[in-house]
């Protein structure tokens, strides 16, 4: 099925398009982004449920004035109000840089390109959450939830939730006329255990672009998240040290997304804030390695059909056998580098700026099986469960941690686990040092991603099974 | 909005109800070097509306809510339908019955700062004006900037006689600085003032471009092993956060947290300072209407207070507090010379240092460290801490120079023993 598209911005269009009609009156470019958006959140412990539905309807006006560029972001209008917004931009919104600090200057821009496109598409969907219910919903997050803290009783919680969002977005500028409609859902277990003060926990996520097709695959994992919640209880602290380490999907994908795609964002080639910009065409990982980020490059959350300034989606290859080839781009980064824009202006909404932010990144699938990969190790972890990353494009640190490092000895697991994990060391020489990559790839969406500590948005990353030498705390 | 909001729910016959109405406007400023990039401003306003149904099953009295945004543009009948189907929604949420909070109503509360006669843009070029005035230097210089000027209106209605009102005008933002004297590196910085500080974000972005200059100068990562570990700034807060959030009656209620008044919440076998912090009210209301005062959380390592919302505070059968988001701490035993005397590790910035209060676990990668040996202070970059607060709680010792920021007032620094250290040649 193909998800609808809105009510509201098919009324709210002629109003929009006299916005811009006007606005082109007074400045030589002008786009509006409208966004209708539902997002539905549903949660079940054992204290405490809850159920809370978020509809963001709004807009963001883009002008540029000859030199340079401004927004203004509200969520209400009427043909009423149209000359009050265009007052608001000229009267309040463009003498913002009347006053700037000494030695400080507005810097100069070319004007946005504007080819002509219309366009409309919408994503596909099995179960819409909404026919399906919150009656259903929440029963079946009351059944994982349940199932969860019967599976022991050293288990203290399982808390069991579910999102799913549909949006509907409109880009009009004065060649452009775009429309797309999107649906994601994704879900997650966390199942809790104590032992004196300390309580550990452990966390598996669930994603998909389309409904709520997902709750089965939830309803198969509540054991396995249990059990390594108690298992967990048993942890050691790690021995830091350099290993050979495994690294499931997971771990890749945190790998990807934190340790290296954040490095290429092209906003920050343009600050000179990303190692990344004196690395393209140079070697920068195994040859084993080949990297892609793009909201056309996997069907997942990320994926759309424009980005949020009406340039259409792609699939960019980041990384092609270990040599850096491109980075990713918005469309005021690329024209400031004079690139292309790769579709990734991205906003946390339309009350946001947009930045240059990832989409799907994940590593290509390779020939090695599984088995294989932990019987070539004589000493090493298998790594499971991501749990928190943090960029550093500058100087290409990594900070990534991990829950579960399972212990390998004379290639087998011993059962023996480590946890909580830190990661550290240069990006490049843990990429370098990849030797063997497994021939599926899994990719994961529940989480969101920040652009330092703010600008959430919608990404999925992940890859195949990767064997790579990491610096482990 | 309230007109319109208050028919829908009479009409879909919800008798139970919080309506938290906010407007938001903020005028923005990005600055990429010494180049303003980009300026914004928004204006929005919209409406959270909780229902609540009351409901038996199997002989439990349940009180389910559900929440739903609502916005001006949205026609009687979207919102009558948006409404109807929260409440139905409501009627699946089994959380254990508990009464709303009962408040009243009282005037509108203007949160007067020296933010309040200013424009936003006054406040945004302000602060710009402050961040920039120590940009001075051309190999250690302000790599790029966001600013944000906000005034935030809040007005909380419910069923249960709550009717309070309050605005406030708040300045936020972040900074890199980048230092290109020998090895190209930065450091990320935030702030956030309810008043009007300039000085303060000034004495911010001097410290911070010492800090970069020094990073520039640190090539290698400590070895590694256990220290002597000293924390200072924002890492003070996230770390004492972890008795704050333990002190929660959501974590208390469902023994997430172990935490209970009168209890030691450093554990008894403490052998530096004891921990002493108060919760700082930096609103008048919470979301639910119940007004926020200063409270005293921890005194001399003994929990005073368990704080949260309504629901839980009626499970655990005390006062509810409101949610605090602020603290603060007086000031410690040693001055920074006394605590630096003997050899330490200082991290001064980490990439992302992470507080788990579930596992007690703080740590993250190192940014920037100074490693005093006895006889040398030496920069040092790469490698990670490892701690764990169960164990380091028995040795804290505070510093008696103090730091004020928007959500912490209290030591600038604090040290503590034997913090496992991923670095060299391990």
């Amino acid at each position: 099925m193909k998800v609808n598209s809105s009510e509201y911005l098919r009324k709210v269009k002629p109003v929009l398009v006299k916005l811009r009609d006007r606005l082109l009156q007074e400045y030589p470019y002008a786009s509006i982004l409208a966004q209708d958006s539902v997002t539905k959140n549903y949660s079940v412990s054992k204290t405490s449920s809850g159920i809370s539905m978020k509809p963001e309807r709004g807009f963001v006006v883009k002008v540029f004035d000859g030199s340079s560029y401004a927004e203004y972001s509200f969520n209400e209008i009427s043909e009423d109000t149209i000359e009050e917004i265009a007052v608001h931009i000229r009267e309040d919104l463009m003498p913002l840089s009347d006053k700037l600090p000494e030695g400080v200057k507005k810097s100069c821009y070319a004007m946005l390109a504007d080819e002509p496109m219309v366009f409309s598409d919408s994503t596909d969907y099995e179960i819409d959450p909404k026919e399906y219910g919150d009656e259903s919903i929440m029963g079946e997050l009351t059944k994982l939830s349940e199932a969860g803290r019967a599976y022991s009783d050293k288990i203290l919680d399982c808390r069991a939730f579910a999102s799913y969002q549909k949006y509907s977005k409109l880009f009009l500028s004065k060649n452009r006329d775009m429309e797309q409609n999107v649906l994601w859902t994704c879900g997650g277990i966390v199942a809790m255990a104590t032992r004196g003060e300390e309580v550990k926990d452990s966390y598996r996520g669930f994603s998909n672009l389309g409904g709520v097709e997902i709750l089965k695959e939830m309803s198969d994992n509540v054991n396995k998240v249990a059990q390594t919640a108690l298992d967990l209880l048993e942890s050691e602290p790690m021995v830091p040290g350099e290993y050979d380490c495994i690294c499931e999907p997971g771990v890749t994908g945190m790998i990807v997304h934190e340790a290296f795609g954040h490095g290429v964002e092209m906003d920050m080639f343009v600050k000179d804030r990303a190692l990344a910009k004196q690395f393209v065409g140079k070697q920068v990982a195994s040859e084993l390695v080949n990297m892609h980020d793009g909201a056309l490059a996997a069907r997942e959350v990320a994926s759309y059909f424009f980005d949020d300034e009406g340039v259409l989606a792609q699939d960019t290859l980041v990384i092609d056998h270990g040599i850096l080839k491109a980075g990713i781009s918005d469309a005021q980064s690329a024209m400031h580098l004079g690139t292309q824009p790769t579709g990734n202006g991205r906003r946390e909404s339309y009350s946001r700026k947009a930045y240059t932010r990832m989409t799907n990144t994940f590593f290509e699938a390779g020939k090695d099986k599984v088995e294989d990969m932990i019987a070539s190790i004589s000493y090493g972890f298998l790594l499971e469960e991501a749990s928190s990353g943090m960029e550093d494009p500058k100087n290409w640190g990594i900070q990534c941690m991990v829950s579960i490092a399972r212990e390998i000895k004379d290639g087998k697991l011993t059962g023996r686990i480590c946890s909580p994990i830190v990661l550290t060391g240069y990006v490049p020489d843990l990429l370098k040092s990849i030797s063997m990559v497994s021939d599926e790839v899994k990719l994961g969406g529940s989480g969101m991603c920040g652009k330092g500590y703010k600008e959430w948005v919608k990404v999925s990353d992940g890859g195949p099974y990767i064997k790579a030498r990491i610096r482990l705390g | 909005m309230t007109d319109q909001i208050l028919a829908a729910l009479a009409k879909c016959g919800i008798d139970d109800y919080y309506i938290n109405l906010a407007q938001d406007r903020s005028a923005q400023l990005f600055f990429i070097k010494k180049s303003l990039d980009m300026k914004r401003t928004t204006n929005e306003t919209s409406a959270t509306v909780t229902v609540f149904k009351t409901f038996e099953e199997d002989g439990q009295k349940y009180r389910g809510a559900s929440t739903v945004k609502v916005q001006e543009s949205m026609t009687p009948q979207e919102l009558e339908t948006m409404l109807a189907d929260a409440y139905y929604a409501a009627g699946f949420v089994k959380n254990k019955y508990y009464e709303l909070y009962h408040g009243t109503k009282e005037a509108m509360t203007e949160v007067k700062s020296g933010l309040t006669d200013k424009t936003l843009a006054q406040i945004a070029q302000g602060y710009a004006e402050a961040l920039f005035a120590e940009d001075t230097q051309e190999k250690v210089f302000i790599n790029s900037a966001e600013i944000f000027a906000y005034e935030h209106t809040e007005h909380i209605i419910s069923s249960s006689g709550v009717d309070v009102a309050y605005s406030r005008k708040s300045a936020q933002g972040e900074f890199v600085v980048q230092c290109i004297d020998g090895q190209d590196v930065e450091t990320y910085q935030s702030f956030a003032y309810n008043d009007w500080n300039p000085e303060a974000l000034r004495a911010k972005a001097k410290s911070t471009i010492e800090m970069t200059y020094a990073r520039a100068k640190a090539k290698s990562a400590p070895a590694a092993g256990n220290y002597r570990l000293i924390l200072s700034g924002d890492y003070v807060s996230e770390l004492l956060g972890y008795y704050s959030d333990r002190a929660e009656s959501y974590m208390i209620y469902p023994k997430y947290s172990t935490f209970s008044v009168g209890c030691d919440v450093q554990g008894t076998e403490v052998t530096g300072d004891m921990v002493n912090l108060t919760l700082k009210a930096d609103v008048p209301y919470s979301s639910e209407g119940i007004p926020m005062k200063d409270r005293e959380l921890v005194r001399d390592g003994k929990l005073q207070l368990i704080h949260g919302g309504n629901r839980f505070a009626q499970y655990l059968g005390i006062e509810p507090t409101g949610n605090y988001n602020s603290m603060k701490m007086p000031a410690g035993s040693v001055t920074l010379a006394e605590m630096k005397a003997a050899p330490y590790l200082e991290v001064v910035n980490f990439s992302d240092f992470q507080m788990d209060t579930f596992t007690g676990h703080f740590g993250g990668e190192i940014r920037l460290a100074f490693l005093y040996d006895g006889e040398k202070v030496i920069p040092v970059t790469g490698g990670s801490v490892n701690g764990n607060i169960f164990e380091a709680q028995k040795t804290f010792v505070f510093s008696k120079e103090l730091q004020q920021e928007e959500r912490f007032e209290g030591p600038k620094s604090v040290c503590m023993d034997g913090v496992s250290v991923a670095g060299m040649n391990a």
